[in-house]
């Protein structure tokens, strides 16, 4: 009986002692935590526009970390904070990577958007100017047909088409995607120059 | 006049050349040369005028 007696009172102090263990956790538990929100809500904009995939991950890490910190589970929370720590430190990273590689992309573009912005007009220009004197033209020069001729018509239209909408998506802040329209315009009217048997200077 | 760029199409004069022959060659139409003639005012006065190794714009 007093076996029986000492081994209760053996239990309930290691209770108490896990109790205390587990409360004098709570404080740095939630301190862990709050800070890795803190860092989080530093990258979180970054992380949303260059690496959603990412942000996910490590938001899923920190709902589970909340909740159980909510349930008490302080020795479960601190043993991962570092984990989180090492998501928190390779998703700032991620989005940085990213950002700078965007950046770089935007910057090229702009620099091929100049050339391009340069050079189309004085292509449309050339070509306008050459279809309008062949429709007028009684009878088509040697080695044009009517074909050639409605082709080059078609071509023209569609770079004209093209350098609109490459203009207007550059207007709306849009570089990388009015370098795409641009480019088609060029492609296009390089067809209808081709058609007409006009050439580029180099 | 448009400003010249490297689409700016030229041809050189050669002797016997006259305007209406090179429109001919290149819109197929003798009739037209006034188009190149207006093309070319800074260099021609007189389109009965002009002189081999001019460089004309073709519009």
């Amino acid at each position: 009986m007093k076996l029986f007696r000492k081994s209760l009172l053996l239990a309930a102090l290691a209770s108490v002692a896990l109790v205390v263990g587990c409360s004098s956790m709570k404080e740095p538990a939630t301190k862990a935590l709050a800070d890795a929100e803190a860092t989080l809500a530093t990258v979180r904009d970054d992380a949303a526009k260059y690496v959603p995939n990412d942000l996910q991950g490590v938001d899923a890490s920190m709902a589970d970390l909340k909740a159980k910190l909510q349930a008490g589970d302080y020795k479960s929370v601190m043993a991962a904070v570092p984990e989180l720590t090492t998501k928190l430190t390779a998703l700032k990273d991620a989005a940085a990577a990213k950002r700078a590689e965007m950046e770089a992309a935007v910057e090229k573009a702009k620099g091929e958007w100049t050339t391009l912005a340069a050079d189309l007009p004085g292509m449309v220009g050339a070509l306008e100017s050459r279809v309008s004197a062949l429709s007028a033209s009684r009878k088509l020069p040697k080695g044009m047909d009517a074909a050639k001729l409605d082709s080059a018509k078609a071509g023209l239209a569609e770079a004209k088409s093209a350098w609109e909408a490459a203009s207007a998506a550059f207007t709306s802040g849009n570089v990388t995607d009015a370098v795409a329209k641009a480019q088609e315009a060029k492609a296009k009217g390089g067809e209808a120059m081709a058609a007409l048997g006009m050439t580029a200077a180099k | 006049m448009p400003e010249d760029n490297k689409y700016t199409q030229y041809y050189e004069v050669k002797k016997g050349d006259s305007l209406s022959k090179i429109a001919e060659q290149y819109y197929g139409d003798p009739m037209l040369y006034p188009r190149i003639f207006e093309a070319n005012k800074d260099i021609l006065k007189d389109p009965n005028k002009i002189k081999p190794g001019q460089k004309l714009r073709i519009p």
